[in-house]
């Protein structure tokens, strides 16, 4: 397992075993996560494989909102669960005040049982860090 | 009929009042839209939480696939929140029809062969439980943005995005698939419904011009598939020499395609021509179907299901 992958797994306290059956790879220091099959497969030359993982920063790894909404339902720990409305907020780019069971850095924003994305949490400020979509209601 | 005759060109309903038998009810249904559905995107959700999340717009399971729900068309649904959470995909009932009767399996290689924007490729990755390798190829690059936003946003981790020619990906991929969609670009008359602007492009010289286009890459899905393997062809028009015509070119190179029956039980679906301005189509090509819109209120479609035998024994 790449370093980075180990490391977010170790944050959100995904159980390794999730990942078996998926093979990552990293390009222009973006992580990205597939089927082994997708990863494996070479006849013809594909623009993209499976979907981002997550981006390497000199002194950070930030998660994809669209990776934790599949991947994230695993995760058991840096969780902060709001409300539907406070979902739309921090979709459509604001930010929360709260204070919330998580250690400071990203976060998995989830809602309902679902994971809506990833923030930025310190203490006690949440950070949007989900990608601009069009206006949520 | 008069009122809705205005909208179409002379020759369009010269060709097409002699194909659809029921052509004032055809012309009557393009002129309202198409009843709004969905399909619950099982890599995220159940079929019950998204049936709780559209409580509102009364979703109503519709009888041929347990995912597909209708509901009722309010402005701004993909504006709501389940939808960007990826809980569930709007999709005209019509365009899920392909990959049912595909039917793709875990774990196999299937190919999308003209895949952007991605409504199948989401569907068949899902049909497929995000595992084995989808190739989901489309030429235009514009199109393949729209594609990878739409994989990205359903989570599909089966996923290869290609951006070539579909008519070279098939000697690329020759006998290795194990399931192919060929969802081919037309003249999108089945589409009437959605925007009437496909009248204002429409041309017999267009329907000649795809044919051509949809005769290659037919042909290339059916090299893509190994033998044994299925491929559905697929295209939202109406025009013969875009459907039955095409499969009749893929018969008459390949003795080795077999048109098999199609069957979507609580589905209304019509057989396909045998005769068109005076050219008989083989007899199997009576297989095929054809989706009218004013059958199950949706867009218009052609289905045709092709395996491949031994290049010998057939
Ligand atoms: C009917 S649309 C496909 C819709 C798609 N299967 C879906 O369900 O979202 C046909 C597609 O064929 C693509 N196309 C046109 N010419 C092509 C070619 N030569 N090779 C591959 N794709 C082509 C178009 O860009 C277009 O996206």
């Amino acid at each position: 397992m790449l370093k980075q992958v180990k490391e977010l797994s170790e944050r959100f306290g995904i159980d390794p075993g999730v990942f078996k059956r998926l093979g990552f790879m990293l390009r222009q220091e973006t992580v990205f996560i597939a089927d082994r099959k997708v990863m494996e497969f070479d006849q013809v030359k594909p623009i993209r494989r499976g979907i981002r993982f997550c981006r390497v920063f000199p002194h950070s790894v930030k998660p994809t909102t669209w990776a934790m909404q599949i991947l994230g339902k695993h995760a058991t720990r840096n969780c902060i669960d709001v409300t539907k409305e406070q979902a739309v907020e921090l979709i459509n780019g604001k930010q929360l005040k709260l204070n919330a069971a998580a250690e400071n850095g990203f976060v998995i924003i989830r809602c309902s049982g679902h994971v809506v994305g990833v923030g930025h949490y310190k203490s006690p400020i949440l950070k949007s860090q989900i990608p601009k979509y069009r206006p949520v209601e | 009929m008069a009122q809705y005759l205005q909208d179409f060109p002379e020759e369009f309903v010269e060709r097409y009042s002699r194909l659809i038998p029921d052509f004032a009810d055809f012309l009557k249904v393009t002129g309202t839209a198409s009843r709004k559905t969905i399909r619950v995107n099982t890599l995220k959700a159940t079929k019950q939480e998204v049936v709780d999340w559209l409580g509102d717009l009364g979703p109503e399971a519709l009888p041929w696939w347990d995912l597909a729900f209708g509901i009722r068309d309010v402005e701004g649904i993909g504006k709501r929140l389940g939808h960007f959470l990826g809980l569930f995909y709007i999709q005209d009932a019509a365009s899920m029809i392909p990959p049912l009767v595909l039917d793709p399996k875990p774990e196999e290689t299937v190919l999308d062969l003209a895949a952007a924007p991605g409504s199948k490729t989401t569907q068949i990755s899902a049909m497929m439980q995000n595992t084995g390798l989808l190739i989901a190829n489309d030429s235009s690059s514009r199109r393949v943005r729209g594609l990878v936003g739409n994989v990205d946003r359903a989570g599909c981790l089966n996923v290869a995005v290609c951006r070539m020619d579909g008519n070279r990906i098939g000697r690329l991929l020759e006998n290795s698939c194990d399931r192919v969609l060929v969802d081919a670009p037309c003249t999108c008359e089945g589409t009437i419904r959605k925007s009437h602007q496909v009248l204002n492009r429409w041309s017999v010289s267009a329907i000649q011009r795809f044919s051509r286009l949809q005769n290659g890459l037919i042909v290339s899905g059916f090299r893509a598939l190994r033998p044994g393997g299925l491929m559905v062809y697929s295209t939202c028009t109406i025009a013969p020499e875009e459907n039955e015509g095409v499969v009749t070119y893929l018969l008459s190179k390949f003795p080795n395609a077999f048109v098999l029956p199609i069957e979507l039980p609580g589905f209304v679906m019509r057989p396909a021509l045998d005769t068109w301005k005076g050219e008989s189509f083989p007899e199997p090509v009576r297989h095929c179907r054809r989706i009218l819109p004013q059958d199950n209120d949706t867009e218009g479609f052609f289905l045709a299901l092709i395996r491949k035998g031994d290049a010998e024994a057939g």
